[in-house]
């Protein structure tokens, strides 16, 4: 279970996330929507310690997530994967480099650093790569990979990382559908197959619908609705974007109305 | 002790899937002994090479050794630092050494901004041609101040003048190098903006290129005038006057106390310029 109580953090004057509590058992696959800026980011990277809480706590089957410093905080960090929007790979190493620094937090010695991973981490790496179809790719660097390649390659150093959480922060905004479809997919066979807790930040409020069995709605800091795809009607996603928002083809009349009355 | 279920091992690698993995990519999973072998003669080689090359320029312990204490002999003359009721002419030479180098900088920067645009592959798209302007940098590049320095005050005599000269030539190719591959690197995605409204190409430049380039290239000009102060206490040595021309005469007649002065007050005069050049610096980059 990963348990957050009243969590709050502030940038300056603004408040990114405000007293939020939430409980999310292991297992389970979490779809968090919102406006940019509603502190969907934020949230993730409290729970990855890339930032700091001001206040509240962090826990995860009851470790005190938020307390943790040095060696703890990094092998904490190696549990919970970050899958990013822009990938955040080293784009001028190749891709079997990038995937072994997902083994980097159990690693010992200088080794590494000169590149020398052990051959069953090597081995280890090789097969994530295979199973996310991205193997003949193991020895070109990063940059020459179209964005869906690149997020594979991210997807398969999270896994490395050996996780119980990934942690993904708007994964596919910058994919096209075909490419954001199979990102998807790989997330959700990852959280069935291996029982691996997924949060994955998203945009695309049908693709929310479509792979998430919990959804959590964010606007100014707030958590403003929790609860199944079915759960989400009409009004509950204005209240999220703090606008009118048509969803889906169904609703071309109302589209063609809207548009009309701005003209 | 909750903390013990993360801390436990990995799994281990089964031999099933070290087999699979092998597999899919036998080079990738174990390096080839020829791999392994390369790399060792490699480091061995470069090893050899620098052990040979010391040994060539006589960088050997013992001579390591045996200068170390000649240079205590050195630093025992240098204290107490000592200006001989100097001051005020040591701190006038400073000025004028400081002189030299901004007015070598401004000169050097004016000179290598055409040059810079010119030299940019962006700018001068010929293969060819970029080719020959950019080599003609490297050939001028390779001058250094003091040849020039030694060349200049031959045809205007003695003083600050052939001083500045030299240091705008030396800095002439050197920023232009640097201007140009700071137009180069420039993201083109703001110009290809400004075409896409109509702009001609000089308003691409004008709106798109420089308010991205001109930050990069006055922490480059700043860096430069850094550097130069440094090189005119040297052109002072060989008859540009300033500083250097102060500390060579107090090094002729072995007056190493007051070497220590003018070193201390140098380098203090460097270090603010230095301060003062990185905060300007990072408020153009960054602000």
């Amino acid at each position: 279970m990963l348990e957050l109580k009243s969590v709050t953090k502030r940038f300056g004057s603004t408040q990114a996330v405000q007293d939020v509590s939430l409980q999310i058992p292991a297992g389970s696959m979490v779809g968090i929507i919102g406006r940019s800026g509603a502190g969907k980011s934020t949230l993730l990277r409290l729970i990855n310690r890339l930032c700091d809480t001001n206040e509240g706590a962090i826990t995860w089957h009851g470790k005190p997530v938020t307390e943790l410093r040095g060696k703890a905080l990094s092998q904490w960090r190696a549990t919970c994967g970050m899958v990013f929007q822009q990938f955040n790979l080293s784009p001028r190493l190749d891709v079997l480099t990038n995937v072994l620094i997902g083994s980097l937090a159990r690693q010992r010695g200088v080794g590494p650093m000169l590149k020398l991973f052990p051959a069953e981490e090597r081995a280890r790496a090789i097969l994530e790569l295979h199973a996310l179809g991205m193997s003949h790719t193991a020895l070109q660097r990063c940059c020459t990979l179209s964005g869906g390649q690149q997020q594979r390659v991210a997807i398969a150093r999270t896994l490395m990382q050996l996780p119980e959480i990934i942690l993904a922060d708007e994964p596919i905004a910058s994919l096209d559908p075909a490419n954001a479809q199979t990102v998807m997919e790989t997330l959700s066979t990852i959280n069935r197959e291996r029982n691996i807790t997924v949060l994955v930040n998203l945009h695309a409020l049908d693709i929310a619908r479509r792979f998430c069995p919990r959804i959590i709605g964010m606007a100014d800091g707030q958590i403003v609705f929790d609860g199944t795809p079915d759960d989400l009607n009409a009004s509950v996603v204005d209240a999220i974007y703090g606008r009118h928002v048509i969803e889906g083809s169904g609703a071309r009349d109302e589209a063609q109305e809207l548009l009309e009355a701005v003209a | 002790m909750t903390t013990s279920a993360t801390l436990a091992a990995p799994p281990q690698v089964t031999a099933h899937q070290m087999q699979v993995a092998r597999a899919i990519a036998p080079h990738l999973v174990d390096t080839p002994l020829a791999v392994q072998i390369r790399r060792l003669a490699l480091w061995i080689g470069l090893s050899v090479i620098f052990v040979a090359l010391s040994i060539g320029v006589d960088m050997t312990p013992a001579t390591f050794a045996k200068g170390l204490s000649k240079l205590a002999d050195f630093m025992a003359n240098m204290f107490p630092p000592n200006a001989a009721g100097g001051e005020v002419r040591i701190l006038q030479a400073l000025a004028a050494t400081f002189a030299m180098a901004v007015a070598g900088t401004f000169l050097g920067v004016l000179g290598a901004l055409p040059l810079g645009l010119v030299g940019a592959k962006t700018f001068v798209a010929n293969p060819a041609l970029h080719f020959l302007i950019r080599r003609s940098f490297d050939v001028f590049r390779a001058i250094p101040a003091l040849v020039w320095a030694l060349i200049l005050i031959v045809a205007f005599g003695l003083g600050p003048f052939g001083g500045v000269i030299a240091l705008a030539l030396t800095d002439i190719p050197r920023l232009a190098k640097l201007y140009a591959e700071a137009i180069e690197n420039c993201d083109p995605r703001a110009q290809e903006g400004i075409r896409a409204t109509g702009g001609q190409r000089r308003a691409a430049i004008r709106f798109g290129l420089l308010p991205e380039v001109l930050p990069v290239m006055a922490s480059q000009s700043l860096y430069m005038l850094e550097s130069n102060f440094r090189n005119a206490a040297i052109l002072g040595i060989v008859g540009a006057g300033g500083i250097g021309f102060e500390l060579e005469e107090r090094i002729r007649i072995f007056a190493f106390d007051q070497v220590a002065w003018i070193v201390i007050a140098y380098v203090l005069c460097v270090m603010v310029l230095d301060l003062v050049s990185e905060k300007i610096r990072s408020r153009l980059v960054h602000g």
